[in-house]
């Protein structure tokens, strides 16, 4: 709401100067937000709350400053001096919509542009200027808050007003040149034959006020809020009235307005005011609040005396009578807000000054607080992606669903089954994301475009997928992408890519304890956006919780990526809980020294490692230790289609220390065991 | 032939003291100490010397034997030294050359701000609850005081996902589900994503709220302030001045908007704070009776506050980011500065 410093001093007496009145209102709970100098004046930018409807106007701002500075409030007196005839015929049919309607007609204007200081007091304050009769209608609903309406007379058929709704669908021409399709049950205006209002919002442009309007209909008005928001919201049209309206205006303002506007018409126009009609179906009844005196020091932590209570009352216009330990409250009618104890508390903190109660700690009762497992859960899988060198990503929860193309996703899988938002800010990001990959791939492409060659990021965020309830799942996932650079670097590890992110893995499931798990590779569980040869599923006992692996070239090309991009995704974070170990047991130090042999075979290339540790540890024998893969090797002499791998194990017993005749003997076990059941030949 | 050995002695002190290698060293302890050396062959004919002498004579040999010994590991752990400290001089690099690290991420300083706030609350021993993204519009806003029509909706664009379930506009829908299925006495905060159906230069469609409440018998608005002004000082520093104002939340009454003194400009006046010296940084209030009788307290028995705060708000402050924007675009240069 923008009001002039100086329009606002004649409705109050103060004297504070533009800065100190900001400061005063702000700290009473009308926030100042800017200050504009025009012209001499200074227009201040005020943010009214909407539970403070009787402040939308100059007259509501100044009894207001007059409150909070304790100055006197300057009420305008409105008397018409000369009044002919009847006022219109005015019939309401819906009173629950409607609860006053008042109007005059004033007969004879010369309709004509304003005069300037009226132009200049409603450009000041953001109005857009009209003729002389619509800019006085303005003018008051600035300095009185009551929207008002002027109708030409003359085109009201038999010069009459029915408020009542519509009991059809209706088109209806605004005022502002637009076709409104309007539903059944419409608060609307009519003549006798037709709708010339939308009541409250916007008037029709077939009574529209124009040059050659001579008699006009002046309406003020009070309309029910819920029903003008719910008129407006579906017709997405609003306006100063129905912002005030939908807010609530003061009914015992009505006719005071209208007087004002008529007095002020015929002043700037010409003209003769008829009698006043006024409809008042539904009266005021003002409202017995019963405080507590204890209540306020108890709930705001303060000792007020009740002569100061009374002095903050009867500042606000509200009634105060003592009715033994308690008191009653009647607020005035432009205080429709107050409706409960509450409310008059909490304006009596607001006069008492926010700054003056005290800043204390309670005190509380002891209690054992729940650890919130989930918060660890995902706070530990951060940390441990942070130590392997990830850094998070947080991405915006929207997605284009057509993305999932580029990950060749399957029209039946689920995650093409979004949950859509009916408006979405820009159309592509209609949908809630189902999975995080797409925002990580443009993650990898936005720091590879800016020149970054290694990228590690993270993200531990919640996907949306349907369910069978009212709202969707929400699942926590984690997914970890990484590039690593291949241009030259100074300290060269010649690895696949697949193998560093395989290690963060290792290492987020060694962080969590979690030991159970396998990597699969059969190609019915594989996710189609990966590299086939470079990937696989992480299972634990038939459970597939996630995938690891390389992006698929096709993807990559997709995503716009010249970069070979590691992934990890565990699609439900929140399984994981199930496989950890919480408990830590201790294992004794071994007494005896190991023994370690090297063994090197030549197999198939689609032999696995790990096929090969589990037929070594198959061995019925209990002086195996560990079993450790350290060289791969492909190339001669070997053959094209085998590779060799290098094995070093370690034997230790735990109640001896082990010979050499022993040792040689099982290893010489195990290489024959190697040759017999995966024909592999031994490299020397 | 004690003579004799005495000049044995003084020769081969000579001689070691001459030594001017290692090898030397190593020669000079054949010739006197090895097998062949003189002081074995001396010892070996120890049996030569009368009966009466042997005693003595045995005793001197062997001391100047130690002598000797003692001598010969002296230099010879000298010159191993001086040989050592050569050869490490040729095995020198150039330091100044990078080390090989795989460098640790950076947690995304989002979460880094909302830990730290979370671990102030919960060492005030409140508890860390969360709630859906998307909401049903009962608790986004209706369990809060904000029907259908309540003009108080236009303070936040809301995304729609059906009539009836929104992305929730705020942390504050944590409330009434906690309530509804927690008595009291409670101390909750609930951090968490929210939406909002806009985006400009200052404002993102999604970010990060955190929300507070407290419900027992007896809370006070003077609670409220003393609790914010703990968690201020603790976040931003003890000089760090609040300052309370009257505002309005349909769930909250009565309602303040919390401001600080400008942390940039402590106060002065500068671009952050246009100009005021202060900073918009809390909403809070005392919690509005209706929202207990949604939740099914008994409004008389129980009073309450709650506050909420945005979490991005927090960390441009703390570490002078100037565009909200770059939160959630995810630069690398951007998260690795945290
Ligand atoms: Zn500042």
């Amino acid at each position: 709401m923008k009001a002039s410093y100086n329009w606002l001093k004649e409705i109050a007496d103060f004297s504070l100067l533009p800065k100190e009145l900001a400061h005063a209102l702000t700290m009473a709970g009308f926030e100042v937000e800017g200050l504009e100098e025009i012209e001499g004046d200074i227009i201040l930018d005020i943010n009214v709350t909407p539970n403070r409807p009787d402040c939308l106007s100059i007259t509501g701002l100044g009894r207001e400053i007059s409150a909070i500075l304790e100055v006197p409030f300057k009420n305008k007196a409105v008397n018409i001096q000369k009044q002919e005839g009847k006022g219109p015929e005015v019939e309401i049919k819906n009173s629950q919509l409607c609860n006053r309607y008042a109007s005059r007609i004033i007969s004879g204007v010369k309709v004509a542009p304003s005069p300037e200081w009226l132009v200049k007091r409603l450009e000041t304050h953001g109005f857009r200027t009209s003729y002389n009769i619509v800019d006085v209608t303005n003018y008051v609903l600035l300095e009185m808050g009551q929207p008002l309406h002027a109708f030409d007379l003359d085109k009201l058929a038999d010069k009459r007003i029915v408020v009542k709704i519509s009991d059809s669908e209706e088109t209806f021409h605004t005022l502002d040149n637009e076709d409104r399709k309007l539903s059944k049950d419409t608060l609307l205006i009519w003549d006798s034959e037709k709708p010339v209002a939308l009541a409250g919002i916007m008037g029709g442009l077939n009574t529209e006020v124009s040059l050659s309007t001579v008699n006009v209909l002046l309406e003020s008005a009070c309309f029910h809020p819920a029903s003008i928001r719910r008129t407006s919201k579906s017709l997405n049209v609003s306006s100063e009235s129905s912002y005030r309206f939908e807010r609530g205006i003061d009914i015992e303002n009505v006719v005071k307005a209208l007087d004002m506007a008529a007095q002020m018409i015929i002043e700037i126009s010409g003209g003769r005011v008829s009698g006043l009609t006024d409809n008042y179906p539904r009266h005021h009844a003002s409202k017995q609040i019963i405080v507590q005196h204890e209540k306020i020091n108890a709930l705001l932590g303060i000792r007020i005396e009740e002569s100061f209570l009374q002095n903050i009352m009867s500042r606000l216009g509200f009634e105060i009578k003592r009715a033994g330990e308690k008191f009653i409250v009647i607020p005035p009618s432009f205080r429709q807000d107050v409706q409960l104890d509450i409310d008059v508390i909490e304006e009596i903190a607001r006069l008492y000054g926010y700054e003056k109660i005290p800043a204390t700690l309670p005190s509380i009762r002891m209690q054992p607080s729940p650890r919130n497992e989930r918060r660890d859960l995902i706070k530990s899988v951060k940390n441990s992606m942070a130590k392997s060198g990830f850094s998070e990503a947080i991405n915006y929860s929207f997605i284009n669903p057509e993305i999932l193309n580029n990950l060749n996703i399957p029209s039946e899988d689920k995650r093409r089954n979004f949950i859509l938002i009916k408006n979405p800010l820009r159309k592509e990001e209609l949908a809630m994301r189902t999975n995080l990959i797409p925002a990580l791939l443009n993650n990898v492409s936005l720091n590879l475009n800016r020149g970054e060659k290694i990228i590690h990021l993270f993200e531990v965020s919640s996907i949306f997928l349907h369910s069978d309830q009212k709202l969707p799942n929400e699942i926590i996932q984690l997914t970890a992408v990484c590039v690593k650079d291949k241009t030259a670097s100074l300290w060269k590890t010649k690895h696949d890519g697949f193998y560093d992110i395989k290690g963060v893995l290792e290492n987020l499931f060694n962080e969590l304890k979690i030991r159970e798990y396998y990597l699969e590779s059969d190609k019915a569980l594989l996710e189609p956006y990966l590299h086939p040869g470079k990937s696989c599923s992480i299972m634990i006992s038939d459970e597939k919780l996630g995938s690891l692996g390389m992006i698929h070239p096709r993807v990559l090309e997709a995503f716009d990526i010249r970069a070979d991009v590691g992934i990890l995704e565990i699609s439900n974070l929140e399984r994981l809980q199930e496989y950890r170990h919480y408990k830590t047991e201790f294992v004794s130090l071994p007494k005896f020294p190991y023994v370690e042999r090297d063994i090197a075979v030549i197999v198939p290339m689609d032999m696995t490692a790990e096929k090969i540790k589990r037929e070594i540890s198959s061995i019925d024998s209990d002086i195996i230790e560990t079993v450790n893969l350290f060289d791969i090797y492909t190339g001669k002499p070997i053959a094209e289609d085998k590779k060799s791998l290098a094995f070093s194990i370690r034997y230790r017993a735990s109640d001896r220390t082990l010979t050499d005749e022993e040792v040689d003997a099982l290893h010489f076990i195990i290489i024959e065991r190697l040759k017999d059941t995966l024909n592999a030949e031994l490299r020397s | 032939m004690l003579n004799d050995i005495q000049t044995i002695k003084n020769l081969a002190r000579e001689e070691i003291e001459k030594a001017h290698s290692l090898k030397t060293v190593h020669e000079l302890k054949i010739k006197y100490l090895g097998k062949k050396g003189i002081f074995t062959h001396k010892i070996k004919s120890l049996g030569l010397i009368p009966q009466e002498d042997r005693r003595e004579y045995g005793r001197i040999l062997n001391e100047t034997k130690n002598y000797i010994e003692e001598l010969l590991a002296k230099y010879e752990n000298s010159f191993k030294t001086l040989e050592l400290n050569k050869t490490l001089q040729t095995q020198r690099i150039d330091v100044t050359a990078p080390g090989y690290c795989i460098p640790a991420g950076h947690v995304h300083p989002t979460t880094q701000v909302l830990d730290e706030i979370i671990s102030i609350f919960t060492s005030l021993s409140f508890n860390v609850e969360e709630g859906p993204e998307v909401e049903l519009d009962f608790y986004n806003f209706e369990a809060l005081n904000m029907h259908k029509d309540h003009p108080a909706r236009d303070m936040q664009d809301t995304f729609y996902i059906t009539e009836d379930i929104v992305l929730r506009t705020h942390t504050s829908s944590v409330q009434v589900r906690i309530m509804e299925k927690t008595a009291p006495p409670l101390r909750v905060i609930a951090p968490g994503k929210v939406y909002r159906c806009d985006a400009d230069v200052t404002h993102i469609p999604m970010f990060h709220q955190l929300e507070g409440f407290m419900v027992d018998k007896h809370v006070k608005m003077s609670d409220l302030k003393g609790v914010l002004e703990v968690f201020i000082h603790m976040i931003f520093g003890p000089d760090t001045k609040l300052r309370f104002r009257p505002s309005f939340f349909p769930f909250t009454e009565p309602s303040a908007e919390i401001d600080i003194s400008c942390v940039i400009c402590k106060g002065v006046g500068c671009n952050v704070c246009k100009n005021t010296g202060w900073l918009e940084i809390l909403g809070a209030g005392m919690i509005n009776p209706r929202i207990f009788e949604m939740a099914g307290y008994a409004p008389d028995q129980y009073t309450g506050f709650a506050f909420g705060m945005g979490i991005e708000r927090i960390a441009m402050l703390k570490y002078g980011i100037d565009d909200i924007r770059l939160f959630y675009e995810n630069d690398k240069r951007f998260l690795e500065q945290f």
